[in-house]
C-alpha cells in the first residue's frame, strides 16, 4: 500500500468516485433531455389556458443545460470530496499517522491532489461525452473540435477548484470547514466576474466556457483565464504544500 | 545518550507547555514521563517526533532520520483499510527496503493475524492500539514514543498492551508517557516526573524511591482501632499514628527495628484481632503525589 493506492482505494471504497461520476453523468444524461423537453415539459405543468413559447433548441442548449448543473451541484460535489482527502489535519490521529512517516507535506499532498483531479476530470468527460451523445441523437451536432476545447478548459477549471481546497485545507482545519470556505471562494470569484473586464482573467470563467464555445464564442476569449489557472493552480499548490509543513498537529 | 534536551521552551501564546525541560534518555531504555493532565506530556513527545517546534532551547536527538515514531493516544486509521492494509502502508512509507513479510511479523506479534485482512472500522480500542503499535515498530525504529498508550484500554486490553510495550525491551528506546503510574513502574526502567511543563525529577525507579518515604507500617485491626493508637501514641519508638476507619492504622516511626521487636507486642496487649501488619512500602504514587502536589 503506497499513499497514491490509498487516495485510490478512498476513491472507490468510500464510494466518493461513484458521486463524482454519478452527478456528472447524471446532469450529462439529463441535460439535452430538458433542453429539448423543456417546451413540452412547462406545457404540462402550466396553468390550463396559459401557453408558454420556447424557442426550439439547438444543439448548444444541450451542452449549456448540462454546464449549468454541472458547474453547480457537479461543482459542490467535486469541493466536498476534494475537502474529505485534502484536510488531512481533519482527524489528528490521522495527520500523526501520515506527518510522522513523510518526508514533506508534499509526499500527502500530492496524491490526494492528483487523484481527485484526474477522477473529477475524468467525470466531467464521461457527463460531457454523454451530453454530447444525448444532443446529436436528439437535438442535433455538435462542433466537435469547441466542444472537445471546451472540456481540456473544463478540466482546467476542476484542476484549480481542487488546489483552492488544497491550500484551504491547510488554513483550516476540518472538511466542512475547508469545503465551506473554498465555496465562499468561489462565489466571490463568480460575483467579481461582473465587474468590467476582470471576468475574463478569472479561472471561473472556464466552468462555462464548454457550453459558450459551442455557441461560437471565440477560443481566444478565455485564453487569460486558462493561463491565470494554471499559473494559479501551481502557487496554491506549492501554497498548500508550505503551509502544510509549518503547521503544527 | 540518544535524546537530549537542554532548557527546551514552549509557548503558544502567553501560555507556557514546556517550561525549560532538560531530558536525558539513555540509548535503549524505556523511559516512563509521568505528570498529571496539562503537564506538557504530549507537547513534549509532539516535539520529540517533529510535529511542533520549540520556542526556545536545544534538542538533539540521535537517531537516523525517518527512525522516530510516535504513536498517539488513540490512534486512528482510516476506517475501509485492513490492518494489514495499514500496517503495509506504514511499512512502505518508512522502510520499504524491508520486506511485505515484516508486516504479517509484526501484525502476528501484535496478536491481529487473524483480524489482519478486516478493515479497521471493526476492531476494537485495544486492537486499535496493538494495530498503532505494530505500524509504528514495523519500520524498525531506534526511538518509539508512545503518548498514553494505555490509558483509554480496559483491564485486558491494558494487560495486552503493556505486554507488547515490555517486549520492546532491548529493539529500541520507549519513551511512554502517562498518568497511570502503574504501568509505568511495570515496563519503564527511568522515569521523568512533570508539571506544569517542567522535569521535577528523572532517574531510575529505584533512585526516585530511595529516601523518600517515611519508615512506616500499616495495620488492620478488627474493630475500634482508637483505643489502640492511643496506647501506641505513648510509644517512644512511635512518631505519629494515623487512623483510618475501618479498623486500620498507618504508624510512623522512628525506628524501624524497634517496631520490629515491640509493635507485635503493642497489638496483642489490645485483645482486637490483628488482620495484617506490614511495613508500608515506598512507591511511585506517593513520591508522584509528594512531588506534584
Amino acid at each position: 500500500m503506497t499513499l497514491w493506492r490509498l487516495e485510490w482505494a478512498r476513491l472507490i471504497r468510500t464510494r466518493r468516485l461513484l458521486a463524482l461520476f454519478g452527478a456528472y453523468l447524471f446532469f450529462g444524461l439529463t441535460g439535452p433531455f430538458s433542453a429539448r423537453y423543456l417546451s413540452d415539459i412547462l406545457s404540462q405543468i402550466s396553468t390550463p389556458g396559459v401557453e408558454i413559447k420556447l424557442p426550439d433548441p439547438v444543439a448548444a442548449d444541450g451542452i449549456a443545460q448540462f454546464i449549468s448543473n454541472a458547474s453547480q451541484i457537479g461543482l459542490l460535489v467535486v469541493v466536498l470530496v476534494a475537502a474529505s482527502a485534502l484536510a488531512l489535519d481533519a482527524r489528528r490521529e490521522m495527520a500523526i499517522f501520515l506527518r510522522t512517516r513523510v518526508s514533506g507535506t508534499h509526499a500527502i499532498v500530492l496524491p490526494a491532489y492528483t487523484a481527485t483531479t484526474v477522477v473529477a476530470a475524468t467525470s466531467l468527460l464521461a457527463g460531457a461525452l454523454a451530453a454530447w451523445y444525448e444532443t446529436a441523437v436528439l437535438i442535433g451536432n455538435l462542433p466537435v473540435l469547441r466542444l472537445l476545447l471546451g472540456i481540456g478548459l473544463g478540466f482546467l477549471h476542476l484542476a484549480f477548484v481542487v488546489a483552492v481546497v488544497a491550500f484551504v485545507a491547510n488554513l483550516v482545519r476540518g472538511v466542512l470547514a475547508t469545503a465551506g470556505v473554498t465555496l465562499v471562494v468561489l462565489i466571490l470569484m463568480s460575483l467579481l466576474a461582473n465587474f468590467g473586464s476582470l471576468g475574463r482573467w478569472l479561472p471561473s470563467a472556464l466552468s462555462s466556457a464548454m457550453a459558450a464555445l459551442v455557441r461560437d464564442t471565440e477560443p481566444g476569449v478565455f485564453l487569460p483565464a486558462a493561463i491565470v489557472a494554471v499559473l494559479a493552480t501551481v502557487a496554491l499548490l506549492f501554497g498548500a504544500i508550505w503551509l502544510g509543513g509549518r503547521r503544527e498537529v | 545518550m540518544i535524546i537530549e534536551s537542554t532548557a527546551l521552551t514552549k509557548r503558544y501564546g502567553r501560555h507556557t507547555a514546556l517550561d525549560g525541560v532538560d531530558l536525558s534518555i539513555a540509548r535503549g531504555s524505556t523511559y516512563g514521563l509521568v505528570g498529571p493532565n496539562g503537564a506538557g506530556k504530549t507537547t513534549l513527545l509532539a516535539i520529540l517526533a517533529g510535529l511542533r517546534r520549540p520556542t526556545g532551547g536545544r534538542l538533539d536527538i540521535d537517531a537516523r532520520p525517518g527512525k522516530v515514531a510516535l504513536l498517539p493516544d488513540t490512534p486512528q486509521f482510516e476506517n475501509w483499510l485492513t490492518g494489514r492494509e495499514v500496517v503495509d502502508l506504514s511499512r512502505n512509507l518508512v522502510a520499504p527496503h524491508l520486506p511485505a513479510t515484516r508486516v504479517d511479523e509484526v501484525l502476528h506479534e501484535a496478536g491481529l493475524s487473524d483480524a489482519a485482512g478486516r478493515a479497521v472500522g471493526g476492531y476494537s480500542r485495544g486492537m486499535l492500539q496493538r494495530l498503532g503499535i505494530a505500524a509504528t515498530v514495523v519500520g524498525e525504529p531506534e526511538v518509539l514514543l508512545l503518548d498514553e498508550p494505555a490509558s483509554a484500554l480496559d483491564p485486558a486490553g491494558r494487560r495486552e498492551v503493556l505486554s507488547l510495550i515490555a517486549g520492546l525491551r532491548g529493539r529500541a528506546t520507549v519513551l511512554m508517557s502517562s498518568h497511570i503510574l502503574g504501568d509505568v513502574q511495570e515496563v519503564c526502567d527511568t522515569i521523568g516526573i512533570m508539571r506544569t511543563g517542567r522535569v521535577l525529577f528523572q532517574g531510575t525507579l529505584q533512585s526516585l524511591l530511595a529516601g523518600r518515604t517515611k519508615p512506616a507500617y500499616l495495620v488492620r485491626l478488627r474493630g475500634d482501632a482508637g483505643p489502640v493508637a492511643e496506647k501506641l501514641r505513648a510509644q517512644t519508638w512511635v512518631t505519629g499514628v494515623d487512623v483510618q476507619p475501618p479498623g486500620q492504622l498507618r504508624i510512623i516511626v522512628d525506628d524501624l527495628d524497634l517496631a520490629e521487636q515491640h509493635l507485635a507486642g503493642v497489638l496483642a496487649n489490645s485483645a482486637l484481632p490483628v488482620i495484617s501488619m506490614t511495613p508500608e512500602a515506598a512507591d511511585l504514587e506517593a513520591v508522584f503525589l509528594e512531588l506534584t502536589s
